[in-house]
């Protein structure tokens, strides 16, 4: 893996103080602001504006200062240890605590603009635990437990232990919610999301008729062609959170996640790093926004959707007063894969992203 | 008569058919654009481009629509892009094939009739042709050939190249480990992962190498022959001007021989010359008639071969042949040895696909950040699909702008798709650039080429309009 050798990251200011950040343009979120000045002050974002206040250092960028990207799915800093092959339901694991913040894979992730990533359990047995919000930065949590994870799909079933089939699987998730106590308490009250993971659409709509009977909150993880039920899911309240879509996706799937959009369906991408190589976050976008997704939709999917999603969304995703500073800066546009990104601030530390291969000198037109 | 009519009824609903998929008409074009680029490096402002019959047949800024010519407006105009590693057009057993040999033709695998709408895509997102190749895991996996990608043309206008290159594949030897998977949308290759001796991986290497040897024997026992053919001609030719010039003498001497003969009751017998014997024909083997134009440079060679060991045998196994025309494919670990590729001029074709971790064995070091490595140590980069999954062309550009920000130059990109490829695959005379002569394969762009955000307007295939922003 040479480019997590070479892809590391300088500090280069420190955590206190303030500071002014000008780059050609801002996408707060909400709207592109040319030539902007965003100023950070004790690692949250303190304003938005045109000019930078009199004595603030100003780190002047001629590229795109965006919210960092977050990615909604996968083991990434805690891989073998997301989920426990001898027991088919462990509500209480939170695999937030085993999260390694040195493991290089969250270096790559880091160097890649993706500030934060939700580290999942695995689809196994019915539940495998919790989810947490992680920094790519430090390993430093967001957010933990993020979602309590409940499987719908056949991946949870084994052929030498409960449960086998998914009715089996139906049965044991009703018996677990007819506890009390501790997360499945938490999800059943609404104080904890759900992560469905799904993978067919059946999967997919057995999960929406389990959440509606019990007004639970959360997000559907797993299913290509979950759009294609758009109008159902949006029924429920559900968001959606994409399988990572890859080189020579298949036009229906893109044109899935589409429908998610045109039915208002917040959704975001799962990357499942290290499986999927930590690019491909802002290629699943980049797909999509080829095959007629609008710019905008596919920018939430990769920030504020996502922060909301993961339930953050108070903290991160956009560039707004009061919210932490975890920026990056592109070198250009960000939905140009040719992009890539140079700086990645987190709680307003810049780290510079030394690449295998510097820029290339030449201009782009 | 009943059954006739039948039949007649089931022809009329083909042709019907045909027709629904048939390529949209050859027209006359005027392509006006703010930027032209007619070949890497050389951009035309307010420019437009004349078209006809299938031929770009004039590029300037002042030319004028020809009476019932159709005009096209955009802001970018360049060649169509190349995809010299591609899966889509060729049948699934057909890229499986492990028993190819050099001569086995890919373009008897060709089916110009499959998997269209993966072809569409491919055209939308501005990829115009592509090679194809079967046996794509096969020591030896014959001859490749360059095809349009427009459905509905017939097989010799979708055949560019009938024949563009040799390919072999060392290291990577799967027949237990690959597969093909079907999807509802075509298939894919999934390769095994099984782990191999290393002392198997330099002996596929020690093969080709042989191969090659055997294809260079063969090439100078031919040419040894021709020179021996020659001669003897030419000494043919002396004798019979000297048995003319004596032919009186010749005749007596004959006549002499043939009455003593006679008399003594022997059978006569014709006086032998030396020159009388000719040089006998080598054997005619077609798998060395194709290794033997490799040897001698008339025949593009790609070689995959992705790790340092393979990469470092096959250099010092084909430092001897002068004249190939050798291109790496894959090369994941091709960094170490950049100076002799950039030394010997050996492209390397990259496959820039983002891997993550589980990848097979000998993908372990594949990095996106190798062309733009390979490119500042001054080794020309050429830009693949990687020929595994038929619906991975249409996403080509976008592989391109991953190897962009991992480094490669954008000026080297592009080349990549267009002229680059053209010349490495011998279809440089008819693809590449946007210049006079050449087939009208063009992209009419809303931005410039290779931006993820940029989108195609129309596609243009040997003149025919394919896309449209309507379509």
């Amino acid at each position: 893996m040479i480019d997590i050798l070479f892809a590391f990251a300088t500090a280069v200011l420190p955590a206190e103080g303030t500071l002014a950040i000008r780059a050609r343009a801002v996408w707060t979120g909400a709207a592109v602001l040319e030539n902007a000045v965003v100023v950070v002050a004790d690692g949250r974002i303190r304003s938005v504006g045109a000019e930078a206040p009199r004595g603030v250092e100003v780190l002047e960028h001629p590229g795109v200062l965006t919210a960092g990207l977050i990615a909604l799915h996968g083991p990434a800093g805690a891989v073998g240890e997301t989920s426990d092959g001898t027991r088919p339901a462990l509500p209480e694991a939170r695999v937030g605590l085993a999260v390694d913040p040195r493991s290089v894979e969250l270096v790559a992730l880091h160097a890649a603009g993706i500030t934060s990533i939700l580290v999942t359990p695995d689809p196994a047995g019915i539940t495998a635990g919790t989810s947490a919000l992680v920094r790519t930065a430090d390993g430093s949590i967001l957010r933990d437990p993020a979602h309590l994870s409940l499987v719908f799909s056949a991946e949870g079933l084994a052929g030498n232990r409960a449960p086998t089939s998914r009715s089996g699987a139906l049965a044991m998730l009703d018996e677990l919610f007819a506890g009390t106590r501790g997360h499945v308490a938490d999800a059943k009250a609404g104080r904890l999301p759900c992560l469905f993971e799904v993978r067919e659409r059946d999967d997919v709509q057995r999960a929406v008729a389990f959440a509606r009977q019990r007004k639970l909150a959360g997000a559907l993880h797993g299913a290509a062609l979950s759009g294609e039920l758009a109008s159902a899911i949006r029924g429920s309240g559900l968001a959606v959170i994409s399988p990572v879509l890859g080189v020579g996706t298949p036009r229906r799937v893109l044109d899935a996640v589409a429908q998610l959009a045109k039915e208002e369906v917040p959704f975001g991408f799962g990357l499942d790093a290290p499986w999927n190589h930590q690019d491909s976050l802002r290629l699943s976008a980049v797909l999509c926004l080829r095959a007629g997704l609008d710019r905008a939709a596919a920018w939430r999917a990769l920030t504020a959707n996502a922060a909301r999603i993961a339930g953050a969304g108070d903290r991160v995703g956009r560039i707004e007063r009061g919210l932490d500073a975890d920026l990056v800066l592109w070198s250009g546009d960000p939905l140009d894969l040719a992009s890539r990104a140079e700086v990645v601030f987190t709680r307003g530390v810049a780290r510079t992203i030394q690449h295998a291969v510097p820029a290339p000198e030449e201009v782009r037109r | 008569m009943h059954t006739n009519v039948g039949w007649l009824a089931l022809v009329l609903a083909g042709t019907a058919g045909a027709q629904d998929g048939a390529a949209p008409a050859r027209e006359t074009l005027l392509v006006r654009a703010e930027h032209v680029i007619v070949a890497p490096g050389r951009v035309l402002d307010a420019a437009q481009v004349l078209v006809r019959d299938g031929r770009i047949v004039a590029v300037g800024q002042d030319l004028e629509a020809p009476a019932g010519a159709r005009v096209l407006e955009g802001r970018w105009v360049c060649a169509g892009f190349i995809d010299p590693w591609s899966a889509l057009g060729m049948a699934a057993d057909g890229l499986a094939e492990l028993n190819a040999t050099a001569a086995t033709r890919s373009i008897d695998g060709f089916d110009p009739f499959s998997l269209d709408h993966l072809r569409r895509e491919a055209l939308r997102a501005g990829v115009t042709s592509a090679r194809v190749q079967l046996g794509a895991q096969a020591r030896i996996g014959g001859l490749g050939a360059v095809v349009r990608l427009v459905p509905g043309l017939g097989r010799d206008e979708a055949v560019v190249a009938e024949h563009s290159n040799l390919w072999m594949s060392a290291g990577l030897s799967l027949p237990t480990g690959m597969q093909f998977v079907e999807t509802p949308d075509g298939f894919q290759m999934v390769s095994g992962n099984r782990a191999q001796d290393p002392f198997d991986r330099v002996e596929s290497v020690d093969r080709i190498v042989s191969a090659l040897q055997a294809g260079r024997n063969y090439l100078i026992a031919q040419n040894e022959h021709r020179h021996e053919l020659e001669d003897w001609k030419k000494k043919i030719a002396e004798k019979e001007a000297e048995l003319e010039k004596e032919s009186k003498k010749a005749k007596k001497d004959r006549e002499k021989a043939q009455k003593d003969a006679e008399e003594k009751g022997k059978p006569f017998e014709e006086k032998k010359y030396k020159e009388d014997k000719k040089p006998a024909t080598p054997r005619f083997d077609e798998d060395n008639e194709v290794i033997a134009r490799a040897v001698d440079g008339r025949l593009p060679l790609l070689i995959a071969a992705e790790r340092e060991a393979e990469i470092r045998a096959l250099l010092a196994g084909t430092a001897s042949h002068g004249r190939l025309r050798l291109v790496l494919a894959g090369g994941s670990e091709a960094v170490h040895h950049a100076t002799e590729l950039a030394e010997r001029r050996i492209p390397v074709l990259v496959w820039p696909a983002p891997l993550g971790r589980g990848r097979p064995d000998e993908l372990e070091a594949h990095d996106l950040s190798l062309a733009g490595r390979l490119s500042g140590a001054g080794v020309r980069v050429l830009l693949g699909s990687g020929g595994r999954d038929p619906s991975a062309t249409r996403d080509l550009p976008l592989l391109a702008g991953l190897a962009v920000a991992h480094g490669l130059p954008s000026a080297k990109a592009f080349e990549a798709l267009t002229l680059g490829a053209a010349r490495a695959l011998d279809v440089a005379d008819r693809l590449g650039t946007v210049e006079a002569g050449k087939d009208a394969d063009l992209l009419i762009l809303d931005g410039p080429p290779l931006a993820s955000t940029t989108n195609v307007r129309f596609t243009i295939s040997s003149g025919r309009v394919v896309v449209t922003p309507e379509n």
